[in-house]
């Protein structure tokens, strides 16, 4: 046998396993500063202390303030969730850009573009205003429930669209997905214009924009189960993605029958994006720039592409999170505008770098 | 691995591509197939290597019914060189060459160092060791083309089909690629548009005209001046090259008066190269509606 790199390629791997544990601390480290930042300021000590004594009951310092009081409120019941499920959702939007664009072979695909997120708002709507959504733990379930099939509908319909006269391409799938969410968008208005139900139109409105604002500790069990599974899932899956990419005439020759897991993807990516809009509302363009930036440093191969991108993405949404509910004082921004201010101008860069294309060839 | 295709019909789009096609490549054989653009030879190709479905018809791979076997199976077999591999996402060569690994392995198993190896010696094979950690966008329209033949070698293939692999390459890169794939001596089945290349590297050679073989044999026998104006409608002379001994092929343009101006001569070639070039795009087109 020749000799071969398999030094150097082992070197690589451990590389890259040194930027998983950074990019995990960090993602620790984001959440503990991220829950001290807020309008009310609290000092980092308090709120670590807070965190301490709420998570393994050691107290640091005086017992009274750590069991109770507003700061406690404050940090443990509104920041603390309110920064998990920005991370759960963040990592949850990276999945399933990249799974999207491998998917959909387009580097241009993510939830929001296909049209699968206005599908699962589309959902939402309807489950709020025509009242299926009942209240409590059910309710909120019942959302989710509907947003899915909202979200299932979508991609569904989109695939059907892409797939009329003849082979599916790229670039028929995003001007599918553009039809289907300016359709969705417009059933979504047509029913929030006709109701009459004041409370309801704020709480679709809210959809439209995005907001982490509605995060309580009895909402992160299902997203953050639906989102585990999701990961480990995706994760062993590294391998036929990459075929994927390669396009399909050639996943076939290398025995990877792309038909099947295309849909596969497309029905995970629903799921997930209705779990997120169910709880969070509409969040665009995450799930297209951070795949985006990560492929830019660690390549396209989904082994390391994905693990990266679901991290780093956790990181990038806890801060524009703590972007939107500090930059106003007294307020704060829906969290779908910050990442819009974000991403447009990174979409506009990549429309008009030339290497991307409209999905090659 | 011996390849036995019988009786293969397919139809695109309700209009019959491939008609009534049989074939035989035995093993370590390498077999040709010729014939103008538009005359169903990627068609075919693409039916034997699962892409399009026949109407009719069996492929057989030794004992393997190829058409009712899963994707994945074949595939441990069978490497497929085909015609365009533009990409909208960039990998190192390393990472491509790495794919061909896909068949050999299960969904969680990681890459070991037996697969290193392979990778290795697969970019030994097409000389492009120096490049493995180049990035395949950034390559020539002739590295990129090895690229994918060391994919497919690294596939560790018992038969391999080539569609076109030389199509749009310098002639150093068309020599070069079949010699590479010759030299691996498993059984081959490979389009080919250059007749000179075809008679140069193939045993066999099958000539098919509007999805019919027409002629099949050794290629001194099959390739005769009437046989090129029956399937291309050209003229030519044929003749034993006096460097090589082997077969060369001069075509004599139809036209009498481009034969007396040089200039004009340029221009008519031009032409008939961008005719060519359309009635591809057309060919092209109707394999991807289907």
């Amino acid at each position: 046998m020749p000799p071969t790199h398999f030094d150097s390629i082992l070197k690589k791997r451990s590389v890259f396993t040194m930027i998983i544990l950074i990019l995990s601390a960090a993602v620790v480290c984001s959440v503990i500063l991220a829950v001290s930042i807020g309008q009310v300021s609290i000092p980092f000590m308090e709120s670590y202390r807070i965190l301490v004594y709420q998570l393994t009951g050691i107290p640091i310092g005086d017992i009274g303030e750590l069991a109770s009081g507003s700061q406690v409120d404050i940090i443990w019941h509104i920041r603390l969730p309110r920064v998990l499920l920005a991370m759960i959702a963040g990592s949850g939007l990276a999945l399933c850009g990249t799974v999207m664009q491998a998917s959909v072979q387009n580097p241009l695909a993510d939830p929001y573009i296909l049209g699968i997120s206005s599908g699962a708002s589309l959902g939402a709507t309807f489950s709020i205003m025509i009242g299926f959504g009942a209240a409590g733990i059910i309710g909120g379930m019942g959302i989710a429930f509907w947003a899915f099939i909202g979200a299932l509908g979508a991609a569904a319909l989109v695939l059907v669209l892409a797939s009329i006269g003849g082979k599916t391409s790229s670039v028929k799938l995003v001007l599918a997905g553009t039809v289907i969410n300016a359709l969705c968008s417009a059933f979504s208005n047509f029913i929030v214009y006709f109701a009459k139900d004041a409370e309801g139109i704020r709480s679709v409105t809210f959809w439209t924009m995005g907001s982490l604002a509605s995060a309580k500790w009895d909402k992160l069990p299902l997203i953050a189960i639906v989102m585990l599974i999701a990961v480990l899932f995706l994760l062993f899956q590294s391998r036929i993605m990459n075929t994927m990419l390669m396009g399909d005439e050639t996943a076939v020759t290398l025995g990877v029958n792309l038909h099947f897991y295309r849909r596969l993807y497309m029905i995970i990516s629903s799921m997930i994006t209705g779990v997120i809009v169910a709880t969070c509302g509409i969040i665009g363009f995450v799930g297209l720039i951070v795949p985006h930036l990560v492929r830019s440093v660690v390549g396209s191969d989904h082994k390391r592409l994905l693990p990266v991108a679901v991290l780093a993405s956790a990181i990038f949404l806890i801060w524009t999170d703590v972007l939107a509910r500090t930059v106003i004082p007294n307020g704060e921004l829906p969290i779908g505008i910050v990442t819009a201010l974000f991403g447009a101008p990174m979409f506009m860069y990549m429309l008009m770098k030339k290497s991307y294309g409209f999905g090659g060839k | 691995m011996r390849l036995e295709v019988e009786h293969l019909y397919v139809t695109l789009a309700g209009t019959d591509i491939v008609k009534d096609i049989s074939l035989q490549v035995d093993n370590g054989q390498f077999v040709g197939i010729i014939g103008p653009n538009g005359c169903g030879k990627s068609t075919l190709l693409k039916s034997i290597y699962k892409v399009i479905k026949p109407k009719q018809g069996s492929v057989f791979l030794e004992e393997r019914d190829v058409l009712k076997s899963n994707p994945k199976s074949i595939s441990k077999k069978m490497g497929v060189v085909g015609q365009f591999n533009d990409l909208s996402f960039d990998f190192t060569v390393h990472e491509m060459v790495m794919m061909g690994r896909t068949p050999h392995k299960h969904a969680m198993e990681s890459d070991n160092k037996e697969d290193y190896e392979i990778v290795h010696t697969a970019l030994e094979k097409v000389d492009l060791l120096s490049y493995a950690d180049r990035s395949y966008l950034t390559l020539s329209g002739g590295e990129k083309q090895r690229v994918i033949l060391a994919r497919a070698i690294a596939q560790q293939p018992k038969f391999l089909i080539l569609d076109e692999p030389t199509n749009h390459l310098d002639i150093k890169y068309q020599l070069q690629i079949l010699s590479i794939v010759k030299a691996l001596k498993v059984g081959t089945l490979a389009a080919l548009h250059d007749l000179s290349l075809a008679a140069t590297y193939c045993d066999i050679l099958y000539v098919v005209k509007d999805g019919k073989v027409v002629a099949s044999g050794i290629p001194n026998e099959v390739l005769t001046k009437e046989l090129i104006k029956r399937v291309y409608e050209i003229d030519c002379e044929i003749y034993a090259n006096p460097v090589t001994g082997g077969m060369a092929i001069a075509y004599i343009p139809t036209d009498t008066a481009v034969r007396q101006s040089n200039e004009r001569s340029k221009r008519s070639t031009f032409q008939h190269r961008e005719g060519c070039k359309n009635s591809k795009k057309e060919e092209r087109s109707v394999g991807e509606t289907t």
